[in-house]
């Protein structure tokens, strides 16, 4: 099953919700929408699974125009922020509803019906909660009685919106895990919603980073960490250190400081730099390396698990750096001392590219 | 629901009143209440039973008094049902679509508890009376609305026309479009969803509404005295009737029609109790 | 299904007034959005749903009002103040204002104290006292205007005892005061009941250990957040005052230019065919009604937004 979106637009009232989307979303991939809040992921996911139109543009499901199918038609099981269980029914029966509102003809009987529900709560490990109320259950387990519950339609495409938003640090940890699980034995072409990026890059074997309405990149997990296509994703994705610079004579000179990064393929102007913590590499300042290399002083060290955050100052500015624990003892890092900085691999982006928000 | 939200103000040390301001706050609350609202309750059994139980069940089951509680029984059941139904539709629109207009149409649909009840009678008068605009019309079709059954069931439709929208409209605000929704991607089509996940879960809220209106629509005054033409035994109500045994100086009988509506009065405020302890947040749509 | 809601719509057209809503209503019929007044969602029935209502408000509601303000137009502008400009109406409205304020004051203290004391304390058969707050809303206003009546009679069991005082409340403006106490109750406390309950503790709590007295804390912290409640519920009181007919016609004596209220005049009004004095009286009344209904909303409003504020 693949899914194409083209050039859709959504307006809320003056609110621009999407900006002439276009994705395409492969068979049987996982695909993550990751964005902040107001980027337009959930409207995009609302709109593929047909519980609100598009304004303009198409999308196609399998080749096929999708936009005017119901929910119903377009078989796509949904499953909701907030779980959106029945509360008045159990958990059986929630996950019988979606086979039991069929028209006569297509309806299953009775027992086919309680068979398969009893499968699929097999399959999300919650048989024996089958006569609880959603109200009886834990947030993990209502999340999974929703998937139970979305997959029992026998859905083309899986859409989850913020599968694991409600939930608590550690049952979240484990959900991610068993829904990669899951997906790699069904191979249900997926699509979820997130604003975690670690949870996007953990789990999705692609994904699709969203800002103010617009997609702005799209990739792998190591793709848009790796090489981010606009400032706004470096600044999304992990922390980042980022400076104003002016580029000339094929570098750029950062704002304020005494430092240049080469910058050969990027117009002569205004620019940022963009610079990973774990890039920044200090160099003790008696040895011949750090010779021309501007200076900072330590301000912090955060010493907690195997890496170390240092928080520097760099002529007035601050800068982080990260490394391991065995790097900060043989640099013999303190508060107060003095380092040369080398910028291993830093990021240009010109004044021609997307601005931040 | 609320203790949750905010602890109650009676476990905080600092915050208990003195003994003696509590008792004495709380013995004046208790004399005004008894004084307004359950001596008059007393008075109308009191009065009714003066004189024993037989003349108290003579009065009843005098054909007078028998036709008014038929009648009152035949009004209440056509404004109830089609304000029910008025009122889940109305519920329905307004709660689950959003439209530009909306709050204005909720004022409007809460405009009949502002209007005087004899205004509420007053304005069929004006449209239907011999002398209102449809009026020769209908005389020359040999037709009666003010003066007869139709008048009466027009003017409790319309003092009761805000009840059930009122009590659905705060309750499925706050239970949200999350479950309909589910349901129509499951495949759900407009009836089913409306039975299968919204009726279920707006049931007390909906009974609440329509004990509180069948209570108004059996109990209305002022309007229907306005259309009825107290004509006895053929358009006075139970409480247009009890009015003119008390102008009649019947009070025995005057006081048994009464404890009738007051026995009514006493059953809705009961079933209203316990819903309200029973299902608080899937009667009033607060706690969600 | 569509169709039937456009149908249903275009008898609307009746009421010239709500088109632009029944536009509305048929483009969501036809599920088309392009005004985009109506936001598009995937559940079904909003066309033949607000056609009904529009349709039931017009038939049940809007025209019959219509018709009153049509009726009153049909006066002319002096003809209109000719009827209401009489001594007698003048003196039906001073008394139903005069009582109908004198209740609602009544019920705005002790509605604060019954919402206060059911609130914040707890005493023994506290459920049944809650409940039988409401019954003045569940009472019919007949059954309450006979019972009213008698208690206070000369011959009545608080009437005797009042009468030993030279105090005589029946047949007096102060009867209609009492039936109009009984009637607003509930407004009170039960607008100040919830906002009472949602108060946070803390705010008091920091009150008194900033040196404020029980009082002072009172008077100056909780006092002022209620007092949009207490607006409410005495704007609300006062209304159903004003309209109120049943309860007090049995006590109030009805003595031309004493004890007479509005809606017992218009009802005289009525059953001797002066059908203009009778819809005069009565859109003034209903303009007073609308004008109280608008104050309501804006204290309401004024209510949440204190609320959330919290």
């Amino acid at each position: 099953m693949t899914i194409t979106v083209s050039q859709v637009t959504k307006r809320f009232g003056s609110f621009l919700a999407l900006d002439a989307v276009d994705l395409h979303v492969r068979s049987g991939e996982l695909l993550a929408l990751l964005g902040p809040s107001g980027s337009g992921k959930t409207t995009l996911l609302r709109i593929l699974g047909g519980l609100d139109r598009a304004d303009t543009g198409s999308i196609t499901f399998f080749g096929e125009e999708a936009l005017g199918l119901t929910p119903r038609d377009r078989q796509v099981g949904f499953v909701f922020q907030h779980y959106s269980l029945f509360r008045h029914m159990t958990v059986h029966d929630n996950v019988a509803f979606g086979l039991d509102v069929r028209p006569r003809k297509d309806r299953l009987t009775r027992a086919e019906i309680s068979e398969k529900v009893t499968d699929l709560l097999e399959l999300v490990q919650l048989a024996p909660l089958a006569d609880r109320y959603p109200a009886q259950l834990s947030g993990g387990q209502r999340q999974r009685v929703a998937l139970a519950r979305a997959l029992a339609i026998e859905p083309k495409v899986l859409l989850l919106d913020e599968p694991f938003g409600a939930l608590d640090a550690k049952v979240r940890k484990e959900l991610r895990r068993w829904l990669r699980r899951l997906h790699d034995e069904m191979h249900i072409t997926s699509v979820f919603v997130t604003h975690d990026q670690e949870e996007a890059l953990e789990l999705a074997d692609r994904v699709v980073v969203m800002n103010s309405g617009r997609v702005e990149q799209v990739g792998t997990p190591g793709e848009v960490y790796d090489q981010p296509a606009s400032p706004f994703v470096y600044d999304f994705l992990g922390n980042v250190n980022r400076f104003e610079c002016m580029i000339r004579n094929g570098e750029a000179r950062l704002s304020g400081l005494s430092l240049t990064v080469p910058a050969t393929a990027i117009a002569p102007g205004p620019a940022v730099v963009f610079v990973r913590p774990h890039d920044v590499e200090l160099v003790p300042c008696d040895g011949d390396a750090g010779a021309g290399l501007p200076r900072a002083r330590v301000r912090h060290i955060f010493s907690v698990g195997p890496t170390a955050r240092v928080e520097l100052d760099i002529e007035g500015h601050p800068l982080e750096a990260v490394m391991d624990q065995d790097r900060l003892r043989s640099l013999n890092v303190h508060s107060g001392n003095w380092y040369a900085v080398r910028l291993t691999r830093p990021r240009l982006f010109g004044a021609g590219t997307r601005e931040l928000p | 629901m609320l203790s949750k939200a905010a602890p109650r103000h009676a476990e905080r040390p600092v915050l208990r009143d003195p003994l003696w301001v509590r008792w004495s706050l709380t013995a004046l609350a208790l004399g005004f209440l008894a004084l307004f609202v359950l001596l008059p309750l007393l008075t109308v059994f009191a009065e009714a039973l003066r004189q024993g139980f037989a003349p108290y069940f003579e009065a009843l089951a005098e054909p007078d008094a028998l036709s008014a509680i038929r009648l009152t029984l035949l009004v209440a059941a056509i404004a109830v049902p089609a304000n029910l139904a008025f009122g889940v539709a109305a519920a329905w629109a307004i709660t689950k679509f959003e439209f530009s207009g909306k709050s204005f149409l909720i004022t409007l649909i809460d405009l009949p508890f502002s209007v005087s009840p004899v205004i509420s009678g007053m304005v069929y008068v004006l449209l239907f009376g011999l002398h209102g605009w449809f009026g020769p019309w209908l005389r020359a079709h040999d037709l009666q609305v003010v003066f007869a059954v139709p008048g009466l069931v027009l003017a409790t439709m319309f003092v009761t026309f805000p009840f059930v929208a009122r009590e659905l409209i705060p309750l499925m605000q706050s239970q949200g479009t999350e479950e309909e929704e589910a349901a129509a991607s499951l495949g759900a089509g407009g009836w089913q969803i409306f039975w299968r996940v919204t009726l279920p879960n707006i049931r007390w809220g909906l009974l609440y509404g329509v004990l509180l209106c069948n209570a108004r629509a059996m109990g209305e005054f002022g309007a229907v005295s306005v259309v009825s033409g107290h004509i006895r035994g053929q358009t006075n109500t139970m409480p247009l009737h009890v009015e003119i045994l008390y102008n009649e100086y019947n009070f025995v009988a005057a006081f048994a029609v009464a404890s009738l509506l007051a026995l009514l009065a006493l059953v809705t405020l009961a079933a209203k109790s316990v819903l309200e302890w029973r299902w608080g947040e899937d009667v009033s749509g607060r706690g969600h | 299904m569509s169709g039937a809601g456009a149908n249903v719509c275009n008898r609307v057209s009746l009421a010239s007034a709500l088109t632009v809503l029944q536009e509305r209503a048929q483009r969501g019929a036809t599920r088309e959005n392009r005004g985009m007044h109506v936001r598009y969602s995937v559940l079904p029935g909003f066309g033949p749903t607000l056609g009904l209502t529009l349709t039931w408000l017009s038939l049940i509601v809007l025209l019959p009002l219509a018709a009153l303000a049509i009726h009153a137009a049909g006066l002319g502008w002096s003809g209109f103040w000719h009827e209401v400009l009489t001594p007698r109406v003048l003196a039906a409205f001073r008394v139903s204002f005069t009582t109908a304020f004198a209740a609602a004051l009544i019920n705005l203290v002790f509605g604060l104290l019954v919402a206060w004391v059911l609130v914040r304390y707890r005493f023994p058969g506290q459920r049944l006292v809650d409940a039988l707050v409401d019954l003045p809303f569940a009472l019919p206003t007949a059954v309450a205007g006979i019972a009213l009546s008698s208690l206070y009679a000369t011959n009545g069991w608080i009437g005797a005892i009042l009468a030993g005082w030279g105090i005589k409340v029946a047949f007096t403006p102060l009867g209609i005061v009492m039936a109009l106490t009984f009637v607003g109750l509930p407004f009170v406390v039960r607008t100040v009941e919830p906002v009472l309950q949602d108060l946070p503790a803390e705010e008091e709590e920091a009150a008194m250990s900033l040196g404020a007295s029980r009082w002072q804390t009172f008077s100056r912290v909780i006092l002022p957040a209620l007092a949009p409640a207490l607006l409410t519920g005495f704007a609300l009181a006062f209304a159903r005052g004003l309209g109120e007919y049943g309860s007090v016609i049995f006590i109030a004596g009805n003595m031309p230019g004493i004890s007479e209220i509005v809606p017992l005049l218009i009802i005289i009004k009525l059953e001797q065919f002066n059908y203009h004095g009778a819809t005069a009286i009565g859109t003034m009344m209903l303009m007073l009604s609308f004008v109280l209904l608008l104050v309501i909303n804006l204290l309401q409003s004024w209510m949440r937004t204190r609320h959330h504020a919290q």
